[in-house]
């Protein structure tokens, strides 16, 4: 970025600077408003860092694309999410008939609830497929280490978020899955019985589970996701996309 | 118009497509659908109660719509003849009630004997006055009726 371009960067900025740039790279696309925006958060050179920067020819296959469904799909999960979370109920008594009524009589409801599980189902295949692009090509060399390891709590938290929002539902097949997943983590050695109970909220599947599981799937598991991607995608820009084969 | 323009102005219609084919699902999701157990309609007289023999299913009308009235031991039980899996009218066969389109079977009671209906059908309110069968409103006991079904009586 020259000295001409790089306008606001005294932090002194007018309306004027902004005009007076109007020729420069990144101001030249805007309209008036949206520069006038970027100009007060100092985004000018995120920006222009962003669309000066090349994309390797090796890494413009599809293979390449598969983290950034994941992405897509994500931002998808959170949109529908929040809708379900309008009509969903997380009590014993009220979960499953708060569900049927999302699919039956709340408009356009089985659409939303169809996206949010399809979408759910793609991100787990979809990370999973990122995830052997990356050993495959060895992205996960130096310097990209940590974001390989950050992709590892990606995964796992990927794979959490698929296994409490099964439950959510509250039918049989909720209740016996969440029954066998429990068992599992009750099988580990030492801390098993602790973890057991402690996902469940007792020795067995209640009411204290389904809060657990709810809490976890709309307040926990968001919160660790957004700041694991937001490290996943830094260290991307930081690094570049790893090398050809 | 120049080609540009043209240009521009369809991809702005395309993103107005996009963009609204979001929203609008959106929107109409967030506005509260009706309670979902109702009763809906009106009372209709249907003839008198000697028109409806004891121990037999006889298809009736309450306001246009196809009913089935069974006379059980001199009391009469009005229920829809509208099956609940996708609306198709039930007609009578033998004791049971018979859907032509996707072979649902009722029970003289009105509730599912095999499906692929899974819904019972639903009651009319129904009494005996001066003589005259007075039949209706609705009654959907249950919250898992769908909407489709519903709008049928409303």
């Amino acid at each position: 970025m020259s000295v001409d371009e790089s306008a606001g960067q005294g932090g002194h900025v007018t309306q004027g600077d902004v005009e007076a740039h109007s020729e420069a790279p990144v101001h030249g696309r805007m309209p008036g408003f949206i520069a006038w925006v970027t100009n007060r958060l100092g985004m000018e050179e995120l920006m222009e860092d962003q669309y000066n920067r090349i994309v390797p020819i090796h890494a413009t296959n599809y293979i390449y694309c598969f983290g950034g469904i994941a992405f897509i799909l994500f931002l998808i999960l959170a949109v529908t999410g929040i809708l379900l979370v309008v009509y969903y109920q997380p009590t014993p008594d009220a979960a499953y008939q708060s569900v049927v009524n999302i699919s039956t009589n709340v408009s356009f409801g089985w659409w939303v609830r169809s996206i949010h599980k399809w979408a759910a189902t793609g991100m787990v295949v979809l990370v999973f497929v990122h995830m052997l692009r990356v050993f495959f090509t060895t992205a996960y060399k130096r310097p990209r280490e940590l974001n390989w390891i950050s992709g590892v709590v990606l995964l796992v938290v990927t794979m959490a978020f698929g296994f409490t929002g099964y439950l959510l539902p509250w039918d049989q097949k909720a209740y016996w899955a969440t029954r066998v997943g429990t068992d599992i983590a009750g099988s580990t050695p030492l801390i098993g019985h602790f973890l057991l109970v402690s996902l469940r909220g007792g020795e067995n599947i209640t009411g204290a589970t389904l809060g657990r599981f709810f809490t976890l799937h709309v307040l926990v598991l968001p919160a660790i996701i957004i700041v694991f991607l937001g490290a996943h995608f830094w260290m991307i820009r930081r690094h570049g996309i790893s090398g050809r084969l | 118009m120049t080609r540009g323009g043209f240009l521009k102005w369809l991809i702005g219609v395309l993103t107005a497509v996009a963009v609204g084919g979001i929203v609008y699902p959106i929107v109409r999701f967030l506005k509260p659908p009706p309670a979902s157990t109702a009763t809906i309609g009106q009372v209709a007289n249907i003839g008198p109660a000697s028109s409806f023999p004891a121990g037999q299913l006889t298809p009736a009308t309450v306001n246009g719509r196809p009913v089935i009235v069974t006379n059980v031991a001199g009391k009469i039980v009005v229920y829809s003849a509208i099956c609940t899996h996708l609306g198709c009218v039930v007609s009578p066969s033998g004791n049971t009630l018979h859907c032509p389109c996707h072979g649902s079977e009722y029970s003289a009671a009105g509730t599912v004997i095999h499906g692929p209906a899974t819904l019972p059908l639903p009651f009319y309110g129904a009494k005996v006055s001066g003589g005259a069968v007075l039949v209706g409103p609705v009654t959907f006991t249950r919250a898992s009726y769908p909407t489709w079904y519903k709008g049928q009586f409303a």
